[in-house]
């Protein structure tokens, strides 16, 4: 009987590092486990990553070789899957490397439909928990313990954006409340005068006495008259009819 | 009399000069209007794309009122200098009627200004905007790629808009390859991502971590006030110049 893998303690773990596509819809990227396999590892083994959703990684087995690997293409159907195979050494202790490792970036494992295994996008937001596996010629020599379940986005319809703003601003009610006021004296002052001229001139038609107060007028200035001498003409006296003489 | 001369000489004094006034705020807003109207910021595009151009409408009555306040206030100048109930009658109504004009185009800037929220664009952005653009929806993908390159910025908060609402770009282009589009990472001489997994990962340096909303509201929101606050104090000058108009013709005699 082959010995049992050895479980090591390390956790695998989302980086905790600010990145903001660490983990998307259908990808998640993992810290990459340094200095975790050395002691057990050769130079011909390979450490791989098993990926299985939540509820399904107590009934995880490990593959007994190589050949027995489940592909990318089985998760639907076995609940779980293996990928991104690395040389032990990438692993080592003294290796350099970048820090994370990201789940699910081949796209072309899942548009071409390989059977062999290959890092495809994950197809729903799981959730998921992924374990190290270090596998030797003759199966799993070590392994580390499943990480905690791993939550993908899931991302909402743009119809749920009401796009209406929250208040009207006080400036809009500042500007309309204002400006109807002007308006509206406006409005107001100019009726009023057109009013009151219509009104003035209708009135005074028909009273006709104040119709000359607006309109100014000049006074011919006319002298009394001066009392005119008599023209010469037949004067009537008690001493009888006489031509008197003018003066 | 001698003192009501010098009242009337002084009502025509303040009137000419508020005339004046008029005039030259008329050509001012005339000039900031045709400058909105035509903005170098390119902007337009998502405006109209929003159904919310009527700050583009309130612009052009802009230009108009500002033209008209203009040659109004020449009018007005001649009649109070001839003392002409004629002129200053039909000065007073049509000054009116552009104060009307002026007092819609306020409201509506206002008002419109106030409705440019960042959700307006986001939810804009994320329902028209493809990579290749088609046709309908070639002047908005355009706009923004544009914004985003020269802004260097990405979606309207960031580029997370494209990871928690899904889109039309989604659509057409995955998330594992695309967590947003290309035109957020930081893009070398050639136009190419200077590296690309540390975009897609979002390693800070090489993506565009600021939202859009800044650079787009900012030039919106300066016109948008710009034409209600400015216009907003013309008109209540106006109105006091209006006021003395009316009560100057009311004095005028026959």
């Amino acid at each position: 009987l082959p010995t049992p893998p050895a479980r090591l303690p390390y956790v695998p773990h989302v980086p905790p590092m600010a990145l903001l596509g660490k983990v998307t819809a259908t990808t998640f990227t993992l810290e990459r486990p340094h200095c975790v396999f050395d002691g057990h590892a050769d130079a011909s083994d390979a450490v791989w990553l098993a990926v299985a959703f939540a509820n399904a990684s107590a009934a995880f087995r490990n593959p007994l070789s190589r050949a027995d690997v489940p592909p990318y293409q089985q998760l639907p159907t076995a609940r779980s899957y293996m990928t991104l195979e690395t040389a032990a050494a990438a692993y080592s202790c003294s290796a350099p490397s970048p820090p994370v490792l990201r789940v699910g970036g081949d796209t072309a494992c899942r548009d071409q439909a390989r059977q062999d295994p290959c890092n495809g996008p994950l197809p729903s937001p799981g959730p998921y928990r992924v374990k190290f596996l270090l596998m030797g010629c003759r199966g799993p020599k070590a392994e580390t313990r499943w990480s905690e379940p791993i939550l993908l986005r899931r991302a909402v319809s743009p119809s749920a954006i009401d796009p209406a703003p929250t208040r009207r601003g006080t400036a809009v009610v500042v500007i309309a409340s204002i400006l109807a006021s002007l308006g509206a004296v406006l409005a107001t002052a100019v009726l009023g005068a057109l009013g009151a001229k219509v009104w003035g001139s209708l009135c005074h038609r028909d009273l006709g006495t104040d119709a000359f107060t607006h309109r100014s007028y000049r006074t011919h200035h006319i002298p009394p008259a001066l009392p005119q001498p008599l023209p010469p003409s037949c004067g009537c006296r008690p001493q009888g009819c006489a031509t008197l003489p003018s003066n | 009399m001698a003192k009501s001369d010098d009242c009337v000489h002084i009502l025509q004094g303040l009137l000419v000069f508020g005339n004046v006034i008029i005039g030259m705020c008329g050509i001012a807003l005339t000039a900031e209007c045709i400058y909105f109207v035509s903005s170098p910021h390119g902007l337009y595009p998502l405006l109209k794309a929003t159904e919310n151009s009527d700050i583009y409408a309130a612009a052009w009555i802009g230009i108009f009122v500002g033209l008209a306040l203009f040659a109004l206030s020449i009018l007005g100048i001649i009649g109070v200098i001839k003392a002409s109930r004629s002129l200053l009658l039909v000065y007073i109504i049509l000054m009116l009627i552009t104060f009307a004009f002026e007092m819609a185009s306020c409201i509506t800037a206002a008002t419109h200004q106030d409705s440019l929220t960042p959700e307006l664009f986001l939810k804009q952005m994320l329902e028209r905007y493809q990579e290749p653009a088609n046709n309908s929806d070639n002047e908005v993908t355009k706009t923004w790629n544009e914004l985003m390159l020269q802004n260097h910025c990405c979606g309207v908060l960031g580029p997370s808009d494209w990871q928690e609402y899904t889109s039309a770009f989604r659509l057409t282009h995955s998330d594992a390859d695309y967590p947003w589009p290309r035109t957020c990472c930081v893009l070398d001489a050639r136009g190419l991502p200077v590296n690309l997994d540390g975009c897609k990962l979002g390693v800070p340096g090489y993506y565009n971590s600021n939202g859009c909303y800044d650079a787009i509201s900012g030039p919106v929101n300066t016109h948008a006030w710009g034409v209600a606050w400015f216009g907003f104090a013309i008109l209540c000058w106006t109105f006091c110049v209006l006021l003395g108009t009316m009560f100057y013709w009311s004095g005028i005699e026959y």
